[in-house]
């Protein structure tokens, strides 16, 4: 993958399969959700049988949000994520008291966020248009940062840890969730004809596009493997990182401790 | 139109340089003086990218 390390105007990135100018790229990655933010829920569950459910709820019980807690979800989108650790801190504070979590979600796209309170309402969670790159929060100011399927569109992936890392609390927890690499061959053979063969024209169906998915399932083959981001992780501070593979390792979550 | 909460001003700082904002209620805006720039605040929600930002005037009270 093409590493961006400075915003000269001739370096390039990745946009899916394609190379175009750093500059481009996250406009490019705004108009694709754009185009499918009010859909967007629905073909999560058609492109991924329905488990992505299952991976959420893994990271929000492998989190396990406390009361009294700030915690971003970052590229949160539609809140998907956030109100299962709203839910999770709601019961905790109900049982043991103290004072409620805040849940920050974080997005770079205004449709996505304005379709999550306009289809499920704000849910008590407190909602931003925010850049993964330059986040708005003062050093040591999370207990929790996540990512779910996000850190892909991200332009400079580096940049984006190495602000989470900043934001955190020393003690501060970190997780991502995002496609990898299937482990074994045979899955992965399965998997590629699934993702391009399958999921644009599915893509075109639900959503009226075949672009914007075309682009998803270019990016999820284009991002490093589980050991590569694992080392990304260590290499913006972090400690003792952690990997689960779901679904054969078709997802996986990258779990890591702040230590400063 | 709904308001912002408070409480979510409380720990938002410029994303450029990290120092504190001052919102301003008529306008709907968040103000970062260090960086001349007023990021606006849409149905409630902060939108806090450079490139939706408002440029200050240069006499521009706030």
């Amino acid at each position: 993958m093409t590493k961006t390390t400075s915003q000269s105007a001739n370096e390039t990135t990745s946009f899916g399969f394609q190379e175009v100018p750093v500059a481009e790229k996250a406009s490019k990655v705004r108009d694709v959700f754009d185009k499918v933010a009010s859909k967007y829920d629905i073909m999560n569950d058609i492109m991924s049988f329905g488990l992505h459910r299952q991976w959420k709820d893994a990271v929000a019980a492998r989190l396990n949000p406390r009361p009294g807690e700030t915690i971003i979800d970052m590229a949160g989108g539609t809140g998907d994520l956030a109100r299962r650790f709203k839910k999770i801190a709601d019961r905790a504070q109900y049982r043991n008291g103290g004072d409620p979590a805040r849940i920050i979600v974080c997005d770079i796209n205004e449709e996505m966020i304005m379709a999550g309170r306009a289809q499920r309402g704000e849910g008590g969670l407190e909602w931003m248009v925010v850049d993964a790159e330059t986040l708005p929060f003062e050093d040591n100011s999370a207990d929790a940062y996540v990512i779910s399927f996000g850190i892909r569109n991200v332009t400079n992936i580096p940049k984006a840890l190495r602000e989470a890392f900043r934001v955190l609390k020393n003690g501060g927890r970190f997780y991502c969730l995002e496609f990898s690499k299937p482990t074994d061959d045979f899955l992965q053979s399965m998997y590629d004809v699934w993702s391009f063969k399958a999921i644009p024209k599915i893509g075109g169906m639900i959503a009226g596009d075949e672009q914007p998915y075309q682009y998803l399932v270019e990016s999820i083959a284009k991002f490093p493997d589980q050991l590569t981001f694992k080392k990304m992780i260590e290499d913006a501070g972090f400690s003792r990182v952690g990997i689960t593979n779901f679904a054969g390792g078709i997802v996986a979550m990258h779990g890591a401790w702040v230590i400063k | 139109m709904s308001e912002i909460d408070p409480k979510l001003l409380e720990v938002l700082v410029c994303p450029l340089n990290r120092t504190r904002l001052i919102y301003n209620k008529e306008r709907q805006e968040l103000i970062s003086k260090s960086a001349r720039l007023a990021y606006p605040i849409r149905d409630g929600v902060p939108i806090m990218l450079e490139n939706e930002a408002r440029e200050l005037e240069a006499d521009e009270k706030y």
